[in-house]
């Protein structure tokens, strides 16, 4: 089945959710065109064209949602992670990929040489991958009794988090902190919750800075000098995500 | 001496030993317990010599009886030396965990009195692990050659993936430099590890809740560069340990030396670290690329060439092979051609279903065209036609010429050949010449070469 549908002058504003951007895509669907641009309240952008609100109703994005999941949970998943990017375009991108999807069926979600899904695609695997980084670098802290870390990553990985992490520690509380995008995950009494949150305290309390101490030591200790290749280093651990790193921050430990 | 020291001592004793992989068993957490395993394994922490840290890599002492010639904690060499007690190492392990500095325990150990002691004290740490204060991550335990088979079955019940150190690559080096060690004594606990491990999960096929022995399997580790076999022999080792043990990895260490002694490399050797990586790329090749050992390396040259992969290598030798047709041929063949690893393989699999492919297409799924473009046609037409120099460039390993600044000390700018160069650049730089210029000079040396082979 063929959708037709035209670029137009136009730019979508929602409110930044999930479902608010599926009804970004009904509204492209029921006007039978492609907007120029989509973009969240927050995005501070010049806009020439004219600027049409879309109102976040459950029910419409229940439907495209349903309709997603129809056409396979690969296209449903590639949606759902690529939405947590935070590149530029990822809209567009996302809304590109979906109408070729509901054209062209849910198979089409594997044309890999495609450039829309290919687009698409990069933008999955960006956030999939900056998941695993922040799942293998983050570093809890004991604070007032719970576990407590900062990170700051480029795309919105909260959300992805959460499953790794409550399932490794089924019996602690933790908070995770996003200083990127100032939102915190948040785990207590075996409640989870996703909050706003404007500063996090690193603890200095005797005891964790002791525990930071010997991981310090540990780390150094298994360094062979020899084989000293620090470009190898950092292509495994990038410079943006170090200062959350104990081992890699110089001001803890210098003896 | 306190905790901070110890284990300062007993991981600097530990870091020799490569295997520090977290993967092969997937497992959910469970309340009541602590931790999750994933089949995929997790890096933690990356040193700044580049390799990663997963687990907590220690030994349970350094206090050794033996006196194997090409290891720091002989008896005979003067150094610290240092036991955890088994609660020290679970409060360390736990405490570690908790913070996601690590994905669990490598526990190893120098052998205290005799191999049964040794491995009683380690079963006795993983005990108050798993069954005190139910620790669900992963460990990986060593077994000690010529411990008993019963203590082998015991700790394979409690670690996910066992690991017993082949160290050299034959049974005369093996004679030579660690007189205690016998092969007998390393092949015995590794058969027994596979017949235990393949039962146990036969019976897990039949009986969720029978108990899983070694879930994760075993590895084992091989010292290069210490004694004079090539390369041939030893991925025909490699081949045989897969086959015949079905053992997960194996993983191979550039001899270090650490002793002045008549039958070993002298001190100032520098460890064959573009060997080792040629012979991980090797292993990759058997692994994933369905590749055998005699395919790689022939009689005539039982070493891997330095300046090319071997992937690149055989693909120079087999021109016949070549081009293959990205639109029909089947994995096995796509996998033959540089450039097109198992990832992009999977990729074109499926995109081709839908689409045809051509070079636009392979770019934007990932191939690595610099590499394939000569080998390979999309509907029959050749992407690209290089002349024989073109080719040989586009296949040079860049690694071997890798030229630059490591900072050791603040005033240090001058341009070093990085750790995985040549040992031809090393020589040539030794001898006088600047980095940069010798390194330009070996790839012309060798692009000539490489062109004559074609």
């Amino acid at each position: 089945m063929r959708y037709q549908a035209d670029v137009r002058d136009v730019a979508y504003r929602y409110d930044g959710s999930f479902a608010g951007f599926l009804c970004c895509v009904f509204e492209s669907f029921t006007q039978r065109e492609i907007p120029s641009l989509i973009a969240a309240p927050d995005a501070e952008q010049l806009v020439l064209f004219e600027m049409r609100d879309i109102p976040t109703e459950t029910e419409k994005a229940r439907r495209v949602a349903t309709g997603l999941k129809r056409l396979g949970m690969t296209v449903y998943e590639r949606v759902a992670v690529g939405f947590l990017s935070c590149a530029e375009e990822k809209d567009l991108i996302l809304l590109r990929f979906i109408r070729l999807c509901f054209a062209q069926g849910g198979q089409a979600a594997q044309m890999l040489g495609h450039t829309q899904v290919a687009q698409a695609f990069a933008l999955e695997r960006a956030v999939n991958n900056e998941i695993c980084r922040m799942i293998e670098l983050l570093r809890f802290e004991e604070k007032d009794g719970m576990l407590g870390a900062q990170i700051h990553p480029q795309n919105r990985v909260l959300p992805m988090l959460r499953a790794h992490f409550c399932s490794r520690l089924p019996d602690d509380d933790f908070l995770i902190y996003d200083a990127t995008h100032k939102e915190a995950l948040l785990r207590r009494n075996g409640q989870v919750q996703f909050l706003r949150m404007e500063r996090y305290e690193a603890s200095a309390e005797p005891d964790e800075l002791a525990w930071q101490t010997l991981w310090k030591r540990f780390f150094k200790a298994l360094t062979i000098e020899e084989r000293r290749n620090e470009k190898l280093q950092t292509q495994h651990v990038p410079l943006r995500y170090r200062q959350d790193m104990p081992e890699m921050r110089k001001d803890i430990l210098q003896t | 001496m306190n905790l901070e020291e110890k284990l300062e001592i007993l991981a600097d004793s530990a870091k020799y030993d490569v295997a520090c992989t977290s993967s092969g068993v997937d497992r959910a957490g469970q309340h009541g317990k602590l931790g999750s395993c994933r089949a995929a394994g997790i890096c933690h922490a990356f040193t700044p010599d580049g390799r990663c840290v997963s687990l907590l890599k220690v030994l349970y002492s350094n206090a050794c009886c033996y006196d194997c010639s090409y290891c720091v904690n002989r008896r005979s060499n003067d150094r610290p030396r240092a036991s955890f007690t088994p609660r020290e190492l679970a409060d360390l392990t736990i405490g570690f965990y908790k913070r996601n500095y690590i994905e669990g325990l490598f526990l190893s150990s120098a052998v205290i009195q005799s191999p049964d002691r040794t491995m009683e004290l380690m079963i006795r740490a993983l005990r108050i692990l798993r069954e005190e204060y139910g620790f669900n991550g992963y460990i990986h335990a060593k077994t000690i050659p010529g411990a008993d088979p019963m203590l082998v079955q015991q700790l394979g019940l409690l670690a996910d993936r066992l690991s017993v150190n082949i160290e050299l690559p034959s049974e005369v080096s093996l004679n030579q430099l660690a007189p205690d060690k016998k092969k007998a004594s390393i092949l015995r606990p590794m058969k027994q590890i596979a017949v235990q491990n393949a039962q146990s999960k036969r019976e897990l096929a039949v009986y969720r809740h029978a108990p899983a022995f070694a879930p994760a399997g075993q590895s084992t580790q091989m010292i290069i560069g210490a004694t004079p076999e090539n390369d041939r022999h030893i991925m025909d080792l490699t081949e045989a340990l897969y086959k015949k043990y079905t053992l997960k990895r194996v993983f191979y260490s550039a001899y270090l030396p650490v002793v002045e002694d008549s039958r070993l490399p002298a001190l100032q050797t520098k460890p064959p670290l573009l060997r080792e990586h040629r012979l991980y790329q090797a292993d990759w090749l058997l692994r994933y690329y369905h590749f055998s050992a005699r395919e790689l390396l022939t009689e005539e040259e039982p070493n891997f060439d330095p300046y090319l992969d071997p992937k690149c290598t055989w693909a120079l030798r087999h021109p016949a092979f070549f081009p293959v047709e990205v639109n029909t041929a089947d994995r096995a063949a796509l996998l033959r051609v540089p450039g097109i690893g198992p990832k992009s393989a999977d990729r074109i699999l499926q995109a081709r279903r839908l689409q045809h492919l051509g070079m636009l297409e392979l770019k934007q799924i990932g191939v690595v065209l610099k590499r394939a473009q000569y080998f390979i046609t999309c509907s029959g037409r050749a992407p690209c036609h290089g002349t024989r120099a073109e080719i040989a460039a586009a296949l040079l390993d860049p690694k071997a010429f890798s030229v630059g600044v490591q900072q050791m000390s603040l005033d240090d700018f001058i341009a070093k050949p990085l750790p995985f160069a040549a040992p031809e650049l090393h020589k040539l730089t030794e001898s006088g010449m600047a980095a940069g210029k010798a390194a330009r000079l070996l790839k012309e040396e060798a692009l000539q070469c490489v062109t004559r082979r074609m």
